[in-house]
């Protein structure tokens, strides 16, 4: 079971890559729900594992709020927007370097964290920590609103990983807060999206800044 | 059950006023910010003179530290919903009043509670019940100010999740399934158990993640930008107490850091950036050409020696800090509601375009030169008393250097905030503004929030002194 969870972590950071390898926003979209549903698995193989009923219904919760409802308003923000929004040959090589890069990091910063515990998981840690991180550059290297929302809910996706590979769960009202939270960003991040294609005629974020100084 | 109530009225009044429109909005706003006003105050008060009042099984807990939080947060909000009618008359609009009150709330949540997880709920709460009001004038800029509010605080408060689950790790590590791991108390009791390089990660995540939210340079990008967009009662809010809050956030923190890994690592952090904030301040007040944007960063200024202060610690240092939130909280709010008249005055919100206040807006100008002389850190107001404290803690407890930098970087912000409040103040505008309207009853709560920036500043009210040390007891044994 410990190889499984280990496993699945794995497969959640090749996805992660694998995100940043892609262009097309679709494909994309597509490697989000991937990686949310091998969340969900991380978390009843867990719960399994660790016999946390608890467990059992976040991975229930995962797959409907980020495997069906977040990409089906996610599709909504992205209808009409351009399939590819990067220009053409632009590779995602230079990216990928840097993604690789942030495992390496993640191995470092996650030291601490992998040396003060004998959970049978712990190898799996620094790989959901750099799905993290690799969010985090989707997030400030995306050139449109989709993008940054992508990026966001990858490193919310690491960040929610490693919490379970950690704690074995959080508090309920905890794991309750975090689904709302994300939810509201995205629907937030949705109106926000609307206005901007309004005013904008795009949705690339690039038209704002006004804001200087 | 005075928390209890403390939480539910504006909960309640934002509730109600989701449907209520017109002359019974006002009304109802109004006395939802009284309510919250009272409960507040009482509230604050009752902590700092007894125990920790304690509710729903320890979830919700004041001690005297939330209290002066829960004090401060219902006096700012008291003074931003006086302005608030006023506001909306010139731009009416949408769901103003509720969305006001939900952001209250989220507040008063944040520092109300023991459990660090709702805390960090109620924290991201603040962002997402403000977003709409930052947004409220629809227009390009604010569309901007918003996008960026929300996808970097966000960021932040994930980041900052990503330390509580660290914090928690930590605790449950040392000590198997201990209840109410997140519970801040329990963490207190725990502290010396917890591993030392997992608790300064941890730290670090959470300094990263809730000073954004603080508006702690370089996270503060944000900032300038949601405070001159936002409603000037939400500006004053956001910048008052909103800000304050996540430095509390970072509070709540720091005592299971210093006692697990040592005092220096968090004092090291919070020293550093805090003069990296006051310097990037320094520098943009300077070159601000908007005055609601100076205000903005006066306020990353005022954090950063708020940060100062927290990281020097002792005594002195900690409760001139916990005092200069106070401080900034009332100028600063100040400022920021009479920066909304001005713009409705003169149709702008930048520098070159407004002068000459003091002859057109008696009242006005009145105000904000008050409020501008406080903040630039002058007697008799409190902010130098605070200033004063913090300095002289960073001297005491061995930090020449620092103290030293700090001053340098407060003059050089000095010299520019009162550049640019001079040619607001008695500069000569490109056209004649309307004259003042408002009569001297507008000015009321402002004058209030002045003669309390006075008494911190000249005569300590009874009882003051022993609720600081009270508090410091908390955060600093």
């Amino acid at each position: 079971m410990t190889n499984a969870a280990n496993l699945l972590a794995f497969l959640g950071l090749v996805v992660t890559l694998l995100i940043v390898w892609r262009q097309s926003w679709p494909a994309r979209l597509r490697l989000f729900v991937a990686q949310s549903l091998l969340l969900a698995a991380l978390a009843s193989t867990i719960g399994v594992l660790a016999q946390r009923r608890g467990l059992l219904l976040v991975a229930a919760v995962v797959v409907v709020v980020k495997g069906w409802v977040i990409p089906r308003v996610l599709a909504r923000i992205g209808a009409g927007a351009p399939v590819r929004p990067v220009a053409p040959g632009r590779s995602s090589g230079l990216a990928l370097l840097g993604a690789g890069a942030l495992v390496v990091a993640a191995y470092v910063i996650m030291l601490p964290v992998t040396a003060a515990t004998e959970l049978p998981t712990e190898r799996a840690i620094p790989l959901t920590f750099a799905m993290a991180l690799i969010g985090l550059l989707l997030c400030v290297t995306g050139r449109d609103a989709l993008g940054h929302i992508l990026g966001f809910l990858v490193f919310e996706n690491g960040i929610f990983g490693l919490a379970i590979l950690a704690t074995y769960g959080l508090p309920g009202i905890v794991e309750a807060g975090v689904f709302l939270d994300v939810l509201v960003i995205v629907l937030i991040m949705e109106a926000v999206v609307v206005q901007v294609r309004r005013e904008h005629d795009s949705i690339d974020v690039d038209h704002l800044r006004e804001l200087r100084g | 059950m005075m928390l209890g109530v403390l939480l539910a009225v504006p909960l309640i009044g934002a509730v109600l006023l989701w449907r209520a429109a017109g002359r019974v909005a006002t009304a109802l706003h109004t006395l939802t910010a009284g309510f919250t006003l009272a409960a507040a105050l009482a509230v604050g008060v009752r902590v700092n003179q007894g125990p920790p009042l304690v509710a729903l099984d320890g979830f919700l807990r004041a001690d005297a530290l939330s209290g002066w939080m829960i004090a401060l947060i219902g006096i700012v909000a008291a003074l931003a919903a006086s302005e608030a009618p006023r506001y909306l008359a010139q731009t009416p609009g949408g769901r103003f009043y509720p969305l006001f009150h939900l952001f209250v709330f989220t507040m008063l949540t944040a520092v109300s509670t023991d459990d660090v997880g709702l805390m960090w709920v109620a924290v991201e709460g603040t962002t997402l019940a403000s977003v709409f009001l930052v947004n409220f004038e629809r227009t390009r800029a604010s569309l901007e100010a918003s996008y960026k509010y929300l996808l970097l605080c966000s960021i932040g408060i994930a980041i900052a999740f990503l330390g509580t689950v660290l914090v928690y790790f930590a605790g449950i590590q040392q000590f198997g399934d201990e209840a109410h791991a997140l519970r801040w108390t329990t963490l207190q009791r725990l502290a010396p158990g917890l591993a030392p390089r997992v608790m300064e990660l941890a730290f670090v995540f959470l300094v990263v993640g809730y000073g954004t939210k603080a508006g702690l340079a370089p996270m503060h990008t944000w900032l300038p930008d949601a405070h001159s967009e936002a409603p000037a009662p939400v500006s004053a809010l956001m910048s008052g107490v909103l800000l304050s809050v996540g430095v509390y956030a970072i509070l709540r923190f720091k005592p299971a850091v210093d006692v697990a890994a040592g005092p220096r690592f968090a004092q090291n952090i919070l020293l550093a950036l805090g003069l990296l904030s006051i310097a990037v301040a320094a520098a943009f007040l300077w070159i601000s050409a908007n005055y609601k944007r100076m205000l903005a960063y006066s306020s990353v200024e005022h954090i950063g020696l708020v940060c100062l202060g927290l990281g020097v610690g002792g005594v002195l240092g900690t409760a001139g800090a916990l005092l200069h939130i106070a401080n900034h909280a009332l100028a600063k709010s100040l400022a920021f509601l009479v920066s909304g008249r001005i713009r409705a005055a003169y149709g702008s919100t930048e520098i070159a375009a407004v002068g000459g206040l003091m002859r057109s807006q008696p009242r006005s100008g009145a105000l904000f030169l008050a409020a501008i002389l406080a903040l630039v850190g002058l007697p008799p107001f409190g902010l130098f008393v605070s200033e004063v404290m913090i300095l002289a803690a960073c001297f005491s407890q061995g930090f020449p250097l620092v103290a030293g930098a700090a001053l340098v970087l407060l003059v050089i912000a000095f010299a520019g905030l009162l550049r640019s409040g001079h040619a607001i103040l008695y500069g000569t505008p490109p056209r004649e503004p309307a004259m003042e309207t408002h009569g001297w009853r507008s000015a009321l709560p402002g004058a209030a929030a002045l003669l309390l920036l006075l008494l911190t500043g000249l005569v300590w009210p009874p009882g003051l002194g022993d609720a600081l040390n009270r508090i410091v007891a908390i955060v600093a044994p």
